[in-house]
């Protein structure tokens, strides 16, 4: 019995011990961890023009430019973090999710006048998840602009949920 | 010294009881009965949940507004990645029950635990990669989050060959049971990646705290595919587990008829291994 | 745009995976059982030689 518990004890021990350092670890090296910066970070602590850094934030709507460079697109637009705008430039195609008020994370280097130049685009879709209908009748109805701020509370929509669901039925019957 | 045998009998109490409770489980004759019993419990609703859930999501629950179709790859990457990350707090549990109480089928449950939890998290980090492609635009980034999962990956990894690793298998069940301790802070850091770090992945939308940000007619199914996707994965561990006792026995009798057979002069020894096992 | 190739490509890979854990297990326990019924018969001769 008194073995169990001296092992009981000393297993116990050894794991906040790890736990502990672990966690100190992690909290000294948490600025690294972090997979981006936001645009006023990138302007409180400039990066060195030849590092590459991952900036990340929402594309602010209505700054969105495109043109042709022959088959490549050159895009431009701001990328903000609420309290601070990073114009940010790339070439070449932009994923599928990218648009007007998603979040992004671009990969580049800041240039000596303040832009962000991107070598790639990844978009970060947030944790919402809603049916197209019901996103749909959001923005109809107008309690909602996806360019322009996240989601209302799901509990808040989730009841559209099944009367545009049943809206649907019923006009494929009524189609069928 | 009487005080001082009350207080050695008021502290042993705890890791007394909890062994006496796990004990009674212990009894590899007496898992075999109850795995027996349970496990048609477990099988035949995990492939009806499982069907269910995997029909529901991919041909009746609703595209989502910004991702389309490519959302339905939710409904088996987030049951995987429940999996994997309880999968290993079971082997954590197991390897505590090994390292403190001995517990012979502890040492049984991790051997099978391994194989079965690293299959879902590479799973979980198939699936995952086939939905960043599309939807982030790349198949993988060294954010919090995924860097997390890929850790557990190799712990069920090391686990696995650690505790293969000696001839000797008690040596190998108590270093693999330390590994597997250790491991486990890796749990809380999966968790909470994404509220402690900005990361590409985004943050959880079910938590124990909030109401889901999930639409109620994506939640349903994915809620029936989690359910259904645990209860085979126990299933899968019971039967894993009935026959890794099974095979023990077998291996024990053929021991014993070897004894017998090899000499009638060491019968006493073979009697003394077969008492020694039962 | 669909993504039609990654949903079926992540579908297939659970569902096989599913398929070989689950068969292998099934399998595995099927055998134990057999084996061990073979050792534990009276009959001496028959369950010695089992593999």
């Amino acid at each position: 019995m008194t073995r169990k518990s001296r092992r009981l004890w000393l297993v116990g021990g050894c794991l906040i011990g790890l736990g502990t350092a672990t966690a100190l670890t992690l909290s000294a090296f948490s600025s690294n961890i972090v997979f981006f910066m936001a645009p006023s970070q990138v302007h409180a602590h400039p990066p060195a023009a030849d590092r590459t850094i991952r900036l990340g934030g929402m594309v602010v709507a209505g700054s969105v430019r495109q043109q042709k460079n022959g088959d490549t697109p050159v895009n431009q637009f701001n990328v903000t973090d609420g309290q601070d705008a990073v114009t940010v430039r790339y070439e070449g195609i932009l994923p599928d999710l990218f648009r007007e008020g998603q979040s992004v994370v671009a990969i580049g280097t800041v240039l000596a006048d303040g832009s962000f130049r991107a070598s790639e685009v990844l978009a970060k879709h947030d944790e919402t998840y809603m049916p197209k209908e019901v996103a749909e009748a959001l923005r109809r109805s107008g309690k909602w602009d996806p360019r322009y701020g996240k989601a209302p509370d799901a509990a808040s929509w989730n009841a559209m949920t099944t009367s545009a669901t049943g809206q649907d039925k019923a006009a494929s019957q009524h189609g069928s | 010294m009487g005080e001082n045998e009350t207080v050695l009998n008021a502290t042993p109490s705890l890791a007394a009881r909890t062994g006496n409770f796990f004990h009674r489980y212990a009894n590899p004759g007496r898992f075999l009965r109850l795995g027996a019993r349970l496990q048609p419990w477990l099988t035949w609703p995990a492939i009806l949940l499982s069907v269910a859930g995997i029909a529901w999501g991919l041909f009746l629950s609703p595209a989502d507004w910004q991702q389309g179709d490519s959302v339905r790859i939710m409904y088996v990457h987030v049951p995987a990645a429940w999996l994997a990350s309880s999968g290993y707090m079971g082997l954590a549990i197991c390897s505590l029950l090994s390292l403190v109480w001995r517990h012979p089928l502890a040492d049984l449950a991790a051997v099978e635990i391994g194989p079965v939890g690293a299959s879902v998290t590479a799973i979980c980090l198939a699936t995952g990669s086939l939905w960043g492609k599309p939807m982030w635009g790349t198949w993988w980034v060294w954010d919090a989050r995924l860097t997390s999962v890929l850790v557990l990956f190799f712990l069920y990894l090391g686990h696995i060959a650690l505790i293969r690793a000696f001839d000797e298998p008690q040596r190998g069940y108590r270093a693999a049971a330390i590994l597997g301790l250790a491991g486990a802070v890796d749990l809380p850091i999966i968790k909470f990646s994404v509220q402690w770090w900005n990361t590409l992945h985004q943050p959880d939308s079910i938590t124990l705290t909030a109401a889901p940000t999930m639409s109620t007619a994506m939640l349903w199914p994915l809620l029936v595919c989690t359910i259904g996707f645990t209860l085979g994965f126990a299933a899968i561990l019971v039967a894993r587990l009935r026959a890794a006792v099974m095979e023990s026995r077998v291996r024990t009798a053929l021991a014993m008829r070897r004894g017998r057979a090899d000499s009638h002069d060491a019968q006493d020894s073979g009697q003394d291994l077969s008492g020694a096992v039962a | 745009m669909t993504h039609l190739p990654y949903i079926v490509t992540a579908y297939g890979l659970t569902i096989g995976l599913a398929i070989i854990l689950g068969g292998g297990a099934a399998l595995r326990l099927r055998r134990a059982r057999a084996r061990l019924a073979a050792l534990e018969r009276p009959s001496r001769t028959g369950g010695a030689s089992a593999p």
